[in-house]
């Protein structure tokens, strides 16, 4: 017992030091959350947080980093009881459950007063509700066809511009007793990219934000015919065999060693492929090919966001620190940090092949950009698709009843 | 006598039994193999399905060097101790007591919260989950280090009761009726009494829930978020990467956090073993 007071008045003293230094006597302050929990991105947000530091000598800048998982229970919880001045979150439909909670502020002043509907267009779209700006986007990233270039080269494949390229180039692939793509849907996201890159080339951007939002019936002809184009790689055995039991990740090693030809995922497959052993010259990166030439390329490119929380406390200062966030500046400095693209149509992009290719293609993506389908759909219409889409890919004779029973969950999620 | 000892069967049994033991062995152990073995990989082995062949080279201390300095895996195992060391002193204490008061005093109802505390160990603690999130989050221990020390202690307390009570029942009684009439106070009996020769269940109990609360994954995850508060088994998947799963340092950091249980056990392997079967038995 005794030891318990003596501990209490411990921690009371050592709080009380804790809380005199955290204030000092003059100057603001700033709170920012985040789930920068990873090593590198972690080091980008500090050394961005140093630079606004340096440049707001009189802001003294809290900056909280919440381990990546928890950080998605923990955001509710803390904008609505002990609220930071910014927080970190998603682009797309997924912050759009914040906004209508009233937890996130609009910040068309910050968008307005610096010019950001020019330098920061290419995300814009993904922050816009109500016609209101509710983010900031800082940093994204391209999906594409990651290939081998090597065997690309040797069984004299051209990289396949059109969809009718894409399928002989499996075909080739198939013939030397190489699977033509590589997915693991042992976690379904994988196959959501495939639906995602079939429904934007067959239907274009509009129809598939709008079926992401809702409006839509999943039983409505054109999702059809999207799921017919892809009904015609699986019926070609386009995809690795037992897919459903292996993660992304454990769906590598075919393309390291020259068992799988192509892999439809995000830039991030670019880091473990080269520790495996791929070089520039043998892993290459190319755009999903054009299925209807009549619709505009739209591609996916998930951007990360700050926002202004709603309860802030330090407004001024966090509208300053948002503006400083969206510079091209900052933004090149931190991407090249984390191997991603900077939103900041000014921005420098680092000296990567694949950042470079992936940079080329998203600033001249005139069909839209996509947040990919688990952030565009809302999380229960997300995981029923997902969930559709995996079972499609093994079992394609039940599509029928997949797409009723996705249509019955879009019924009950957008009511 | 029964089993019959392996050198006294027929010639067959005796070979089959020599084939089969380290084939068994191997078989039991492979997992752990594989850990081990997917520890000193480097990464790129795991990228190329490597899995169980040859490592292409060893990075065994690059590993276990980056699980240290890369993650904050170093505080999930001191929280770790944070929670188990003062669970181990705080359910023993409580279970000595109830044990003491449950073997020695015969009053009406102590059969009846005997059962009450045995009983309590019948119950999967699945079920308890979310009204003892509740609770803690109402108590305000919810996501801290004391709200994993009271619910581990008030579960293990249970055990801890039954095996404390049977074995101070096994002690001689007449030990407390010659104390109580030099008219010794009851605390006293216990305490220079009892106590004394309770030590190798307190030992082997040590041990045991050491052990347990070690090794426990479920409420770390239920009571507990990030860092500041959450063990090692819950914080291993902190060293994954935000797309990859880095199995060469979650196995390695698996092995590190293995390894206090494992030394425990082998410092204290004859308490262990007794601690299994004590109170098993009654004679």
């Amino acid at each position: 017992m005794f030891n318990a007071v003596k501990l209490g008045l411990r921690l009371t003293s050592a709080l009380a030091v804790v809380a005199a230094l955290a204030m000092p006597a003059t100057g603001k302050e700033l709170v920012i959350n985040s789930d920068s929990s990873f090593p590198a991105i972690k080091a980008a947000f500090e050394q961005a947080i140093a630079g606004f530091e340096a440049e707001n000598p009189d802001i003294n800048v809290t900056f909280n980093v919440f381990d990546n998982e928890a950080y998605k229970s923990a955001i509710r919880n803390f904008l609505s009881a002990d609220a930071p001045d910014i927080a970190t979150w998603f682009a797309g439909n997924r912050m759009l459950p914040y906004v209508d909670a009233k937890l996130f502020a609009p910040i068309d002043d910050v968008w307005a007063a610096n010019n950001m509907s020019d330098t920061l267009k290419s995300a814009e779209s993904s922050v816009t509700f109500y016609d209101k700006k509710w983010a900031i986007p800082y940093t994204y990233y391209q999906w594409g066809v990651y290939y081998r270039k090597d065997i690309f080269a040797k069984l004299g494949i051209a990289v396949p511009t059109n969809w009718e390229e894409f399928k002989q180039a499996g075909e080739t692939l198939k013939a030397n007793n190489i699977v033509p793509m590589a997915i693991g849907t042992k976690f379904p996201w994988t196959a959501a990219g495939v639906f995602d890159y079939l429904n934007l080339r067959t239907n274009g951007y509009d129809f598939h934000m709008a079926l992401t939002r809702g409006e839509i019936p999943w039983t409505d002809a054109r999702v059809r015919k999207t799921m017919a184009h892809w009904q015609e790689l699986l019926d070609a055995n386009f995809f690795l065999e037992n897919h459903a039991a292996n993660s992304w990740q454990e769906a590598l090693p075919p393309l390291v060693n020259g068992k799988a030809g192509m892999y439809l995922m995000g830039n991030f497959i670019v880091e473990p492929l080269r520790e495996a052993g791929l070089t520039d010259e043998t892993l290459g990166f190319f755009q999903f090919p054009v299925i209807d030439p009549a619709i505009p390329t739209a591609e996916d490119a998930p951007a990360n966001t700050i926002h202004l929380a709603a309860k802030a406390t330090n407004v001024e200062e966090a509208k300053k620190f948002l503006a400083y966030f969206a510079r091209a500046d900052v933004q090149s400095a931190m991407n090249e940090k984390m191997s991603q693209l900077p939103v900041n149509s000014k921005s420098t992009v680092a000296n990567d092949p694949f950042l470079q290719a992936g940079f080329k293609m998203l600033s001249n993506t005139d069909g839209g950009l996509a947040q990919f389908f688990d952030r565009d759909a809302p999380a229960e219409m997300a995981k029923a698709g997902m969930e559709g889409f995996q079972e499609f890919m093994v079992k394609p004779d039940r599509l029928d009843a997949i797409l009723d029973r996705l249509e019955t969950v879009r019924q009950r999620v957008y009511k | 006598m029964f089993p019959t000892p392996i050198q006294n069967t027929s010639r067959r049994t005796y070979i089959a039994y020599q084939v089969l033991l380290p084939v068994t062995l191997i078989l039991w152990l492979l997992p752990l193999l594989g850990v081990a073995l997917t520890s000193i990989r480097p990464a790129s082995d795991i990228t190329a399905g490597n899995y169980w062949g040859w490592p292409s080279s060893f990075s065994l201390i690059e590993n276990y060097r980056a699980v240290f300095t890369n993650s904050p895996l170093a505080a999930y195992i001191l929280n770790s101790f944070k929670v188990t060391i003062p669970t181990v002193i705080g359910a023993i204490a409580l279970s000595s007591l109830t044990g003491f008061a449950l073997a020695i005093y015969k009053f009406r109802a102590n059969l009846l919260i005997f059962f009450l505390f045995v009983a309590g160990n019948f119950i999967p603690f699945q079920i308890l989950m979310v009204p003892v999130r509740d609770l803690s989050i109402q108590m305000g221990v919810y996501n801290s280090v004391w709200g994993l020390i009271l619910f581990h202690i008030a579960f293990q307390t249970g055990f801890c009761t039954l095996f404390m009570r049977n074995f101070i029942r096994g002690l001689p009684f007449e030990l407390i009726e010659a104390a109580r009439i030099e008219d010794v106070s009851e605390f006293r009996i216990f305490w220079f009494i009892v106590l004394p020769l309770m030590r190798p269940a307190l030992a082997a109990l040590a041990v045991l829930v050491f052990t347990f609360v070690w090794n426990d994954y479920f409420w770390a995850t239920v009571l507990t978020q990030g860092a500041h508060a959450q063990p090692v088994t819950a914080g291993l998947h902190a060293l994954n990467g935000e797309w990859i799963a880095a199995w060469h340092l979650v196995s390695a950091g698996s092995i590190v956090a293995a390894l206090p249980p494992v030394l425990m056990f082998f410092l204290m392997q004859k308490h262990f073993i007794a601690g299994l079967t004590l109170g098993a038995v009654k004679s």
